[in-house]
């Protein structure tokens, strides 16, 4: 057959494109994670200084706008992301008798990745609700929330599910684009993992000085 | 002492209609370096004839005894009963058509994929039969032999649940064979071209990364390497084509 006879088919660049803003909104939250989490853990240096942390982003306006630029990014990546989560029961059903017949580490670990997305899509709407709503951010709102009723379990909860689908979501990101190889595979995995470790650390560490 | 051991098959014929699929234990005594080629085999010869089964090179090169053993699609005649419990289950591969009790049919599907794909070498030179075939670097030759050695034995398909939740992904098979033509330098195809065929969601941008394909081929086609290698040049591609689409207009 001749190159020049091959066939158009209907193509667009769309699916790239949503492909790619997959990975891009994923990578720019886990960024932000990041930060939040330094910022935070300026509690340990007692409420001082957590609270001129607090109101640098008050009196800049960064703390509202961010926080709404940030919800659109994070509704984005769901919106995004859901076009890989199965939500019909026949594609439920064979994803998880694939998981359990080949009982496989990755694809297990693709299923704690959409659950925990949708732990945080849940939680991160609340917690975002709950704290736009009550701005300023001091300490002191900040200790009274974590100490009242089950917060603190909603806290712990969104926690890790944050970190771990941060620490997933990068390998996947690096599996699928190439950045990880069969290589490094093992080595990524493990870093990543400690990434994850370090990220549970530091937050529960901030939310002891908030629940003390 | 050499162990009994307890084959589990699954037993189901689709053309009787009195067949109902169902698991049927086999007893066998383990013989030194007994491999799962002969063992079905020896069950067929001393004790059930029906039992239905695909074989043909018995070496791990044709990809006809592909089977979900012990939970994992795996080649029968390259399966060793020594590295398994006392305990083994035998199933089909899942995601293609079930002929009777462990035959499936993996052709159909992979002549459907293969036309899809146009996986053969697209060229405007005439074919001469009396020239010299052109010459190539022996390092290229081998990087296209090393994803050549594809027996499409359809193991990668059934280890991979994107393949299983949604049937039209072309699956990491397809891609592999697609990463072996972009090589080929006598395939005169565009990226374009190669875009048109696998940068859609049941192409590349489908894959989920979940890498079972990876640690499952029997043959060891680095996979993974592949897969990674297409998204990315399929993601710049599309946004070179952005550019190019913007810079016209
Ligand atoms: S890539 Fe590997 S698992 Fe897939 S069909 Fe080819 S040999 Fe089999
Ligand atoms: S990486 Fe996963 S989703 Fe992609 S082809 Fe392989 S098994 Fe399927
Ligand atoms: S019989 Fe040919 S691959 Fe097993």
């Amino acid at each position: 057959m001749r190159a020049t006879n091959v066939r158009k088919i209907n193509f667009s660049n769309t699916v790239a494109y949503l492909d790619l803003s997959q990975a891009i909104t994923g990578i720019f939250l886990c960024l932000f994670m990041l930060t939040h989490t330094l910022l935070v853990f300026s509690i340990i240096f007692g409420e001082k200084c957590f609270n001129k942390v607090a109101l640098f982003f008050e009196s800049t306006g960064l703390a509202w706008s961010s926080g709404i630029f940030l919800t659109i990014i994070f509704l984005f990546h769901f919106l995004l992301t859901a076009r890989k989560i199965p939500f019909s029961f026949t594609e439920q059903a064979k994803f998880w008798s694939q998981a359990k017949m080949i009982n496989h580490q990755d694809t297990w670990l693709w299923l704690v990745q959409v659950l925990t997305g949708i732990v945080i899509l849940l939680f991160g709407s609340i917690h975002i609700w709950v704290i736009l709503n009550d701005l300023p951010i001091t300490a002191l709102k900040s200790k009274h929330l974590m100490q009242k009723g089950g917060w603190v379990y909603f806290y712990v909860l969104f926690l890790f599910s944050v970190a771990f689908h941060l620490g997933l979501g990068l390998y996947r990101i690096g599996v699928k684009w190439g950045f990880i190889t069969s290589q490094n595979r093992l080595k990524s995995k493990k870093y990543l993992f400690i990434l994850v470790g370090t990220l549970i650390m530091i937050d529960s560490i901030s939310l002891l000085f908030f629940y003390f | 002492m050499s162990r009994i051991l307890e084959i589990n098959i699954f037993r189901y014929n689709p053309e009787d209609p009195a067949s109902v699929p169902r698991m049927q234990t086999y007893y066998l005594e383990e013989t030194p370096n007994l491999n799962l080629f002969i063992a079905l085999n020896r069950l067929k010869e001393e004790q059930d004839p029906s039992l239905m089964f695909d074989f043909c090179c018995r070496a791990a090169i044709c990809g006809a005894c592909a089977m979900v053993i012990n939970g994992k699609p795996q080649l029968a005649c390259k399966t060793k009963t020594k590295d398994f419990p006392n305990q083994i289950n035998l199933m089909p591969l899942p995601g293609f058509k079930l002929i009777g009790d462990l035959c499936v049919d993996t052709g159909s599907w992979f002549r459907i994929m293969n036309e899809k794909l146009e996986a053969w070498v697209h060229t405007n030179k005439e074919f001469d039969p009396e020239a010299e075939e052109e010459r190539m670097e022996n390092s290229l030759a081998e990087q296209i032999y090393e994803l050549d050695r594809c027996i499409e034995c359809g193991c990668c398909i059934a280890a991979c649940a994107t393949a299983q939740m949604r049937s039209g992904f072309l699956g990491a098979v397809a891609l592999n064979r697609i990463a072996r033509f972009i090589l080929d330098p006598r395939d005169k195809r565009s990226e374009q071209q190669y875009f048109e065929i696998i940068g859609t969601d049941q192409g590349i941008f489908g894959c989920m990364g979940l890498l079972a394909c990876e640690d499952i081929c029997p043959k060891n086609i680095p996979l993974q390497d592949q897969l990674g290698y297409l998204r990315k040049k399929m993601g710049v591609l599309a946004v070179k084509n952005y550019l190019f689409w913007k810079k016209r207009s």
